[in-house]
């Protein structure tokens, strides 16, 4: 259980370098329940994971940020908290990029563009609690 | 009665007759109906290497060689019946041994009264002229063996650009038998315009001396029997034989070398254009979903129904096609790596047609599956992709209405696959550029389909061919190799 002591809310971290995948993520997540926290890139990402921030229950993750143009984040995310939910998100794959972020413990790969609304669901499939 | 030496008069005025016959450089000899020797002038000495004195008396056979004595027996016979025997080739003996070639003429000598008295044999040693012939011919039909073995064409035109001769190389290139070209004007190996422009560069030529292609040598289109063109290299030379000028063309194919710096070329190509495909996807599709989900998530708080969430809806319509064309892009940038597997051909066909069957635009269209192929090596999911994609096409071409087939078979080690419509058929202006990518007849599309297609079979070691028979209709073929590659 990850529950928060402050909020009983479950905290979705959404990490892109793109305002408008951002704040739309946001409005759906929101819209289900969730608290949202935000990266601009791998190193807003990092400090997510380190002390004196809520630990997020599950990150929505872009493959490619400005400072990060592999499976680096995703494995010390996997590293660091085995039991997060990982949903990558990519504008360009190839299918041994999806296989190795799936073998790296990631729960999907999706392809950009994608349903905003349908994003939201898999996040909450991949939470513990529905 | 004629008395030896020989069968001339005595009464012959001035020994006329006797000093011509000394005087022949062809050996002259007299010989009764026995074979006996009755004269044997000063050549016949100098042939046979016996003095008249030596020869005179004795048989003839003493130059006869054991092997035509046969024939000499047949020569007598004919002789006895008042027959000549015309002048022939055999082989006479000298008293040294060696043997001679001698164009021979035997005639038989009469009396005022018609009897036979012998036979007067005219001899000419034609040893050496023969030997030279052989000679020659050897050499010549060395010289045509070298020409024919060329792998370059050579093909030799008289003044008039009439075709004297051309090598088997030649006939292969063209596909022309040598009888169909010898004898016509060489513009038949051209297309137009060079067919017409041909004799008056010949013209210009001759009457200016000017040289535009003799001795430098340049790229130029033939043509072939079937009216496929090809690039070759083509170097002439000049030369004058018995005062007439005749040119001799080298032709080298270059379709090969063509084909190579195309491909090369195009690889280069494909390959920055995959390089540069990823960061272009990446920079279109990722704004991409960022508008499409802001701008339907304030779609979703306008009142449903209304103008306002309509045009939304065609906001996100709009971006949709974007992003199918940012994968047909990708897809022909960057072609997924094949994975190749022994595959039936039949059962994906079938699937690739189930799958157009669901297009509302494929209604009216019959398609029927005939003979059968062995396995071949390819993978089964791009496969179905390239066939679904040609299925489309010539529905779309038939304007949804007529039928389809597609035929399995074999040929050589290849598997084929042929996809024959009833469509209008392909201009052929069109039929260029069909496979050039963004090359689109359709008023909607990228373009990307068949030059993804033909990306994809070549992927996998097969190739993709557009025919257009006269009958009418398209035909793509595929061929797929029946073992995997090594």
């Amino acid at each position: 259980m990850a529950l928060k002591s402050s909020d009983p809310r479950l905290l979705v971290l959404v990490v892109d370098d793109e305002l408008l995948i951002r704040w739309a993520l946001r409005e759906v997540l929101e819209a289900k329940g969730y608290l949202v926290a935000e990266a601009v890139d791998a190193t807003a990402a990092r400090s997510a994971f380190v002390d004196g921030h809520p630990r997020p229950d599950a990150v929505v993750l872009d493959y490619h940020l400005p400072d990060s143009n592999d499976l680096q984040l995703l494995a010390s995310i996997r590293h660091d908290a085995p039991s997060v939910p990982v949903i990558m998100m990519t504008a360009y794959s190839t299918a041994e990029m999806i296989e190795q972020a799936l073998a790296l413990g990631a729960r999907h790969v999706v392809n950009k563009p994608f349903e905003v609304h349908q994003m939201a669901d898999l996040v909450t499939e991949a939470l513990p609690i529905h | 009665m004629p008395s030896p030496p020989g069968f001339l008069p005595d009464d012959e005025p001035g020994g006329l007759l006797r000093a011509i016959v000394e005087s022949s450089d062809d050996a002259i000899i007299g010989k009764a109906l026995d074979g006996t020797i009755v004269s044997w002038n000063a050549a016949a000495e100098r042939m046979y290497g016996y003095s008249a004195a030596d020869a005179i008396g004795r048989s003839i056979s003493l130059i006869i060689p054991e092997e035509h004595q046969r024939e000499f027996r047949r020569i007598l016979d004919e002789i006895r019946a008042g027959r000549r025997v015309p002048s022939h080739e055999t082989v006479r003996r000298t008293r040294a041994g060696r043997l001679l070639t001698v164009s021979l003429t035997v005639s038989p000598i009469l009396d005022v009264t018609g009897r036979i008295l012998g036979a007067s044999a005219i001899a000419r040693d034609i040893t050496e002229s023969r030997r030279i012939h052989a000679a020659f011919d050897a050499s010549e039909e060395r010289y045509r063996s070298v020409v024919d073995s060329a792998v370059d064409a050579i093909i030799v035109i008289d003044h008039l650009g009439r075709v004297e001769s051309l090598n088997v190389a030649a006939t292969r290139l063209f596909g022309f038998s040598a009888a169909e070209v010898v004898g016509q004007n060489v513009n038949m190996l051209m297309p137009e315009p060079y067919r017409s422009e041909h004799d008056q560069y010949l013209k210009r030529h001759l009457s200016t001396g000017e040289r535009h292609i003799i001795g430098i040598g340049r790229e130029v289109t033939g043509r072939r029997k079937d009216g496929s063109t090809f690039p070759l290299q083509l170097s002439v030379g000049e030369m004058t034989i018995d005062g007439e000028k005749k040119f001799t063309g080298i032709l080298h194919d270059l379709t090969e070398r063509v084909r190579l710096e195309t491909q090369l070329r195009e690889q280069e190509a494909l390959k920055r254009l995959g390089e540069m495909a990823a960061v272009v996807a990446h920079e279109v599709k990722n704004p991409l979903t960022g508008i499409r989900g802001a701008v339907q998530i304030i779609g979703g708080r306008l009142p449903a129904g209304s103008r306002d969430a309509e045009v939304i809806k065609e906001i996100v319509a709009r971006i949709d096609a974007l992003n199918e064309l940012m994968k047909d892009l990708l897809l022909f940038a960057r072609p997924p790596r094949p994975k190749i597997a022994s595959i039936e051909l039949q059962p994906i066909v079938l699937s690739a047609i189930e799958l157009v069957r669901q297009d509302p635009t494929a209604r009216g269209v019959g398609f029927a599956v005939t003979g059968t192929s062995a396995p071949v090596a390819a993978d089964a999911e791009l496969l179905k992709l390239i066939l679904q994609n040609l299925l489309l096409n010539a529905v779309q071409a038939m304007k949804g209405s007529g039928g389809v087939r597609i035929e399995l078979g074999s040929s050589g080690d290849c598997g084929t696959i042929a996809v024959v419509d009833s469509g209008p058929g392909i201009l052929p202006e069109v039929r260029e550029k069909l496979f050039t990518p963004f090359f689109t007849t359709k008023s909607r599309g990228t373009g990307l389909g068949l030059s993804t297609a033909r990306r994809f079979m070549e992927a996998q070691n097969g190739s993709m061919a557009l025919l257009c028979p006269d009958s009418g209709g398209t035909t793509v073929l595929l061929q797929l190799p029946l073992k995997a590659q090594p």
